[in-house]
């Protein structure tokens, strides 16, 4: 009985002292934590928008964003209008989308230029698709062929895009899909064009205001 | 009880003739995830020698105190601490890194290596002796993980720490960073290392 | 995460995204087991058993637990608790009250606890944010995968034992891993085999 009830205590104390530790260690760190999350997302938003920032020093992008990013709320969505060196003329628009993957929920952030009608880079920042069969959705070559995508004006029936197996010739919207990741592919391709759409009809309308 | 050998033994002992991984193919489950690229390998195998460090030298320091029925929960303890200490240290400096690597760090825990060096040695042997068991060991572990890097990025992606090693021409083997070719790269190297040195070890086979 | 339907799920997570000829976990009791068709069968079932429960239990405890009081990066640590607490508590059940299966089983529980690939289910169904049903569904799948894997490899290794004769620096670990890579390969061509409608 004794033995036991020392054993408990001990187990007790011991965990009190690597929990205070580890309770510790969070703590120290959970500013810088917090400040990479906010550091991937301006990184990826810059990106999108082509401003060029491939090699740039963490303070030189938040000081570009900083100056050269607005945020703005049009229908509960967070829009990032960039703006060009003067400060005031828009540049381009970029806005998150999300949807369901294969293994598991997809982000991303399109940009498109001014006029919120083309698209001019696209980038994948969480997903947990099949490392080197879905994965591969971040590769550049995936994602750049995004680039130059137009939406068409007025709502027009049928997607924006289609994926299709490479190798077939394409018609303008068609771009290749990954080869030996259908379901990721086709989970993109179904929640990226509902963003896209959303993106003209309900957002782009009101993203050049103010 | 047998007397505890000299730290150059045991050094030599977990680097080489005990290779964890080459004689005894423990504990890759973690770490041959993250052989696809150099740099995710190294920060990984970091990730477990300080852990295994750490842990042995904590188990090793409590060992006289420990009381017998709790030792398997001290020591899964011991070992979750220091893995999650490590995890959000990475996190904080090493955010890319620590993407690519996933829910990887965090089964440090379940390596085998890590339990098993606690159970076998550091409940058994003064600190410091501890302390460089879990170094040699980790250091063999790493050597072998480094060996295996070394042939899937420069195949698989053309390049080693990001710097590009191969001729340009050269079509990468993507099939070397996904899954299958892991398994080649650690296969083929076991076969090397066992026929360029034959030795008949008294280990049960793959049994710790 | 709606879209997936339990039944893609728990199929995928045997074949396409195995969780150990894809993910890689779960390797250790796998190169030390596979040998013998018996164990191999045993082991598997109660890794199938283990993992769908606990990850069942974790997602519970997660998000009933943790996440209100802001003890997420403790998850490794419960996590582990909560299945060598499990798996205690099966070992105890089986002993008493069905005594003849836990001599093919028993020996295998205490094993099972420090199985990479049971904590790692627990915590891959935490990154892709499954609901309590998915969970259960991705940790079956997971289990029989495993398994799969493990009888697969088992039944190809006895059979070179009989029929060819190995160098002896091949022979054991270096030729598993040969053959597991070979079907880690394989089972990357059923990644076209579901469709989803």
């Amino acid at each position: 009985m004794k033995s036991r009830l020392l054993s408990v205590g001990f187990m007790f104390l011991l965990t009190l002292c690597f929990t205070a530790m580890v309770s510790a260690v969070k703590v120290a760190n959970q500013d810088r934590i917090q400040r990479n999350q906010e550091l991937k997302l301006e990184r990826i938003i810059l990106k999108v928008l082509r401003f060029g920032t491939g090699r740039v020093s963490d303070r030189e992008l938040s000081e570009l964003f900083k100056t050269r990013i607005r945020k703005k709320e049009v229908e509960g969505r967070t829009l990032y209008l960039g703006l060009e060196a003067d400060g005031r003329t828009l540049k381009g628009i970029a806005f998150p989308v999300g949807g369901p993957g294969f293994w598991g929920p997809i982000q991303g952030m399109v940009g498109l230029d001014r006029e919120g009608l083309t698209v001019v880079g696209l980038a994948f920042y969480s997903h947990s698709e099949t490392p080197g069969l879905g994965g591969r959705l971040t590769e550049d070559w995936f994602q750049n062929q995004f680039a130059g995508l137009k939406l068409p004006a007025g709502k027009e029936a049928g997607p924006i895009f289609e994926l299709i197996p490479s190798g077939r010739t394409k018609k303008p919207g068609q771009l290749d899909a990954i080869t030996g990741a259908t379901m990721t592919s086709k989970a993109v391709e179904r929640f990226l064009n509902r963003e896209l759409a959303f993106f003209r009809d309900k957002l782009r309308p009101q993203a050049g205001e103010g | 009880m047998a007397k505890t050998p000299s730290h150059r033994e045991i050094f030599i002992s977990g680097l080489w003739r005990d290779n964890p991984v080459l004689r005894q193919v423990l504990g890759i489950c973690s770490t041959l995830a993250a052989t696809n690229l150099m740099v995710n390998t190294l920060v990984m195998n970091a990730g477990l020698i300080f852990s295994l460090c750490m842990s042995s030298l904590t188990v090793s320091l409590l060992r006289n105190v420990t009381p017998m029925r709790t030792r398997m929960m001290v020591q899964v303890l011991i070992i979750a601490s220091y893995v999650i200490m490590v995890d959000i240290a990475i996190k904080a400096y090493l955010p890319e890194i620590s993407e690519a690597l996933g829910p990887y760090v965090g089964l440090i825990i379940t390596n085998c290596i890590i339990m098993g060096r606690c159970e076998a040695f550091a409940r058994n042997n003064p600190p410091l002796a501890s302390l460089v068991d879990g170094l040699a060991v980790g250091l063999g572990y790493a050597l072998v993980l480094i060996a295996i890097a070394l042939i899937r990025e420069p195949l698989g992606f053309g390049t080693l720490l990001g710097f590009k090693v191969m001729p340009p021409g050269f079509t990468p083997w993507t099939i070397m960073v996904m899954a299958p070719g892991a398994f080649f790269a650690l296969g083929a190297l076991t076969w090397l290392i066992r026929s360029l040195f034959p030795q008949t070890t008294g280990l049960a086979e793959g049994g710790r | 995460m709606e879209q997936l339907g339990l039944g893609t799920l728990f199929f995928a997570a045997i074949f396409t995204n195995n969780i150990l000829l894809t993910n890689f976990l779960g390797l250790c009791p796998f190169l030390a087991i596979s040998r013998d068709k018996k164990s191999a069968l045993g082991l598997g079932a109660a890794v199938v058993f283990v993992m769908a429960c606990t990850t069942a239990l974790n997602h519970l405890v997660y998000h009933l637990l943790l996440v209100p009081l802001d003890l997420v990066h403790f998850r490794f640590i419960i996590f582990i608790v909560v299945i060598a607490a499990f798996v205690q508590l099966v070992e105890l059940v089986v002993e008493r009250f069905f005594t003849p299966l836990y001599y093919v089983l028993g020996i295998f529980l205490p094993l099972i606890t420090v199985n990479c690939a049971i904590l790692g289910a627990s915590l891959f169904m935490i990154i892709r944010g499954y609901s309590l049903f998915q969970a259960v569904a991705y940790g079956a799948g997971s289990g029989i995968g495993w398994m799969l894997a493990i009888i697969a490899v088992g039944a190809i290794r006895e059979k070179l034992q009989k029929t060819a004769k190995l160098p002896q620096s091949l022979e054991g670990p270096a030729i598993t891993l040969l053959i597991t890579g070979m079907m880690s390969l394989a089972f990357m061509a059923f990644s076209g085999m579901i469709q989803i409608q």
